[in-house]
């Protein structure tokens, strides 16, 4: 298929690139911009493993077409870290074990951060609605639950 | 005691940061200049000849770099077992015959993935099809379809016996003779799958000087390169399988997968680097699942609940190669023997070949299952004789100082404290007596128990594990060791070991891991032997280094070795804190006095030392392990009686691990591994019919979400202590711990409901079907 010229902006920079319109945001951002944070486990919009933000609000990349993303503010798990200090949900997810295989941490991160942009003050429940569509096999959510909780209430 | 300043402490992982802000590596995510892309024609057919394969159009395809088939191979079969009794059955890509839909025929390399797989669709394949057989029970009659008929199989009445174990002791007949009550049923667990977020992936790169690099989503990398090394003709020394993150495994990617021998082989027939990531649909439909077992029990006991005899016959629907089938059956054995006493005990375990995907283990290799049947029973009896579960229990649970019917010495256990005290934490016995005066409600409470015990590493190729711990010119460490971090947290647990045994901060340490060309050999992340004989290997080449810095600051300072003490990169004499040099100076002053000796620190480790190799799976003759772990775990449920849907509120754990090296991480994999029981309790199963895959993504194969999450209890039962300088018997957290809870919740619900669900899982419709027989009643 012919390439299309389109501009992107993530964590902030603009880029401009030459793509098939038929590629997914997922794609680009990992092969094109080199952006491994977003990771694809199903490539059908069942786990949420590639979720990023656009305008702040949490989008599965791999059913999102690059071409879409146009004229957006994307924020990708690399564009958290602000003058080399994680984010306080980074920072939590460390600290309250809620890592292990790390493959859903970039996706269920910038869904947390998106539930506490929207509700800073959620309840244990509204968080775990929130993260309904982020598989995680390794944690059993608990310790995710944790950090997210932590940091809601001012601690990381 | 010395009191410890980093072993035994929840301290947050090494890898975190990187995990956390997306840099991580893992095989998905690798990139080299002039990269191709690999995709894989399966087999459509459960059972057929291959006649003819026509790969020349797809060849024509531009952008097509290589195609490969059986042909371009050398035609040396692997095997998860690889024995005289049971040699490998399986070629890397199908040679004549396919044997399962999704059998591996032929693999492309493109520029990239959309012409690859338009070469795919390319590829003429004749086939004959064959007849076949899909149930393990159907494919043992005398008349099923012969899977293998020139492989050597085990001798048996049976058609298609992949494999067999046969065990027992005391006079099993005497013993149902002598039993008060004697209890026959039949538990049947389902196919399930692991789900590791990380589909299967592989990047290989070949250079023409003969070496082949692997990055794979893998369980540890020695294993890989031996198998690669041997299918590929190549010697061992030319495959260097280096780290990469790893998105989740449990058992699904220990042994060599047909991808990662094409992408390799690919990566030699064009020179450049080949990547080859599976779908999550392939994963799903080709993938090698769990292992479905049935467990037919026959259990006789006294008056008083102690058991006397136990026969067990267990048959697994292996798949269409031995997989790891050969060795679940083997597992199962000591499933049954290593919880509870049972003094007259005849058991058998067939391993079937059928033509579905090949099995592989998951968390537990069979352990679910096998104690979902024996616990689920254990109640049973229970109830028959009026006894109540918790006592019934500790009446049978292994103690402390017994010698298992193998030989194995059960140096510690804390089976007894762990049932008392999940029993009393949870108030198990009012709960249950209130379980049961539901009748007529609506929605109704449950709680149930079940145990687990489980080995702490065995003898399995490459059967030991060694570290190096190098002394930096600025003090600092840096801890080479060939353990791949799954996720469990390997290298932060090793890295404790190595700032306790030094003295030096975790930051202080830095971990070069999995890679076999520069890093010590490791059993890997698979045989439940990771903190025990990894961390003893680690633990001793870090106190090697200390030793020798001692030396040297023993020299230096004027005093004893055995006077000196490590902290903070510094080493003081005791009680004369004036007196101190640096690590730093330490590595300064062994470089200038010791005519260059940089210092590194040297370890290795085996279970079983004076053993001379693994047990029989055949026979379980022969030492099994040095350390078992035990467990107790509660379920307390909630039923909704008008739809049949369960709902795990909680899950209680009591466990002796002996003691944990970073509990933070133990609770995770304790956590993880009550999710992943309820999924295997409630809902998961992977659905065939006649060889195909019905459920293919996410949507079909229920996971558990956050919604799903389990409040998750602890109780360590600590029956071991870390001592510097002193091989330590920690054992394993990773996969014991699920095995409990399948039978906890089956327990809850019956607790709940009077339902008993023998065949997993405990769908919905089971308890209504249940509710209404007993209703008839």
């Amino acid at each position: 298929m012919k390439k299309q010229l389109i501009e992107l902006r993530v964590n902030g920079e603009s880029h401009e690139l030459a793509i098939e319109p038929q590629r997914t945001l997922l794609e680009v951002l990992r092969e094109d911009l080199g952006l491994t944070g977003a990771k694809e486990a199903c490539g059908t919009g069942e786990c949420g493993a590639c979720t990023v933000l656009i305008d702040g609000k949490p989008i599965l990349s791999c059913l999102t077409l690059a071409i879409e993303a146009q004229g957006k503010e994307i924020t990708t798990i690399e564009g958290l870290v602000k003058g080399g200090e994680l984010h306080p949900l980074q920072k939590a997810f460390i600290r309250y074990g809620a890592i292990q295989c790390g493959y859903c941490t970039s996706g269920m991160i910038l869904n947390a951060k998106s539930i506490l942009d929207e509700n800073p003050k959620p309840s244990r429940e509204e968080i775990l609605k929130g993260l309904e569509g982020n598989l995680c096999r390794c944690t059993g959510y608990n310790k995710i639950l944790d950090a997210i909780m932590a940091v809601s209430i001012g601690e990381e | 005691m010395e009191e410890l300043s980093f072993v035994g402490k929840s301290v947050p992982r090494k890898d975190g940061v990187e995990k956390a802000t997306g840099k991580a590596l893992y095989t998905v995510d690798m990139v080299l200049p002039g990269m191709l892309w690999g995709k894989i024609l399966r087999s459509p057919y459960p059972h057929a000849k291959i006649l003819n394969i026509d790969t020349s159009r797809a060849e024509r395809l531009p952008g097509v770099k290589a195609v490969i088939t059986g042909k371009d191979t050398l035609g040396i079969k692997h095997g998860f077992v690889e024995t005289p009794r049971y040699p490998p059955d399986q070629y890397p890509l199908a040679m004549d015959r396919v044997r399962y839909i999704g059998e591996e025929v032929a693999a492309v390399a493109a520029i990239d993935e959309y012409i690859a797989e338009e070469a795919l669709s390319l590829i003429k394949v004749d086939y004959e099809e064959l007849p076949a057989v899909f149930d393990p029970e159907e494919a043992m009659r005398p008349d099923a379809p012969e899977i293998h008929p020139s492989h050597p199989k085990v001798k048996e009445p049976y058609k298609n016996i992949g494999g067999k174990t046969e065990t027992g002791w005391g006079d099993i007949e005497k013993g149902f003779a002598d039993s008060y009550l004697v209890r026959e049923d039949r538990f049947e667990g389902q196919l399930r799958t692991h789900c590791y977020m990380e589909p299967q992936a592989t990047f290989a790169s070949y250079d023409l000087s003969g070496k082949l690099n692997v990055w794979t989503s893998s369980q540890g990398p020695f294993i890989k390169r031996a198998k690669l090394a041997t299918t590929l003709g190549l010697p061992f020394n030319n495959v260097r399988v280096l780290k990469a993150y790893v998105g989740g495994a449990y058992g699904g990617k220990i042994d060599l997968f047909s991808h990662e021998f094409c992408a390799s082989l690919l990566s030699m027939k064009t020179g450049r680097p080949v990547k080859i990531v599976w779908t999550r649909q392939e994963v799903f439909e080709a993938s090698r699942h769990g292992q479905p077992i049935i467990v037919e029990l026959k259990t006789g006991v006294k008056k008083d609940g102690t058991l006397l005899a136990q026969k067990v016959r267990v048959i697994n629907n292996a798949g269409a190669y031995r997989g790891s089938g050969v060795v679940v059956i083997f597992l199962c054995w000591g499933f049954v023997m290593l919880s509870y006493r049972i003094p007259n005990l005849k058991y058998e375990g067939y391993s079937v070949y059928t033509n579905n995907p090949v099995r592989a283990p998951q968390r537990g290799h069979g352990a679910p299952n096998l104690r979902f049947a024996v616990d689920s029973q254990m109640d049973m009896i229970a109830e028959e004789l009026g006894i109540d579960p918790v006592e019934i229990r500790l009446k049978n649970a292994r103690q402390k100082g017994e010698i298992l019917p193998n030989g194995d010495y059960v140096r510690n256990c804390g089976l007894v404290e762990c049932i008392e005290r999940v029993a009393e934490e949870t108030q198990f016995k009012d709960k249950y007596a209130k379980g049961k005066l539901q009748e007529g409600q609506r929605i109704r409470r449950g709680i149930g128990m079940g145990v687990s015990s489980y080995f702490s590493g065995s003898l399995i190729y490459p059967n030991a594990s060694a570290a190096i711990v190098k002394l930096n010119d600025d003090g600092t460490v840096s801890l080479l060791t060939g353990a791949l971090d799954i996720g469990q947290g390997a290298e932060t647990i090793l890295s404790q070991i190595v700032a306790e045994e030094l003295g030096v901060a975790m930051e202080d340490i830095r971990v070069v891991a999995a890679d076999t060309e520069t890093t010590p050999v490791d059993i890997g992340s698979w045989i439940s032997g990771g903190a025990y004989v990894s961390g003893n290997a680690v633990k001793l080449a870090a106190s090697d280094a200390r030793r020798q810095l001692f030396e040297v600051a023993a020299k230096e300072l004027e005093a004893n070795p055995e006077d000196l003490v490590a902290k903070n990169r510094e080493i003081f004499v005791k009680g004369s804190p004036g007196r101190s040099i640096s690590f730093s100076q330490a590595v300064a002053a062994s470089i200038a006095k010791r005519r260059g000796n940089p210092i590194i620190g040297q370890g290795h480790y085996r279970t079983m030392k004076d053993v001379p190799m693994h047990p029989s799976l055949a026979t379980t003759k022969g030492r099994w392990s040095d350390n078992y772990a035990f467990d107790a775990q509660v379920a307390e449920v909630e039923v909704d009686t008008w739809t049949g849907q369960v709902k795990l509120l909680k899950a209680t754990t009591a466990h002796d691990c002996g003691f944990p090296i970073n509990p933070i991480l133990v609770e995770g994999q304790i956590d993880g591994q009550v999710s992943m029981a309820q999924g295997h309790a409630l809902w998961e199963e992977v659905l065939m019919e006649k060889g195909k895959t019905l459920t293919t993504s996410f949507l079909d194969y229920k996971i558990p979400c956050a919604k799903d999450m389990v409040e998750s209890h602890y109780i360590d039962v600590i029956t071991e202590k870390y001592e510097k300088d002193i091989p330590y018997r920690t054992k394993e957290v990773g996969e014991g711990y699920v095995s409990g809870m399948v039978a906890a919740i089956a327990n809850a619900v019956y607790n709940a409901t009077g339902v008993r669900v023998k065949t997993l899982p405990i769908y919905p419709e089971k308890i209504l079907m249940g509710l209404k027989e007993k209703k008839k009643k």
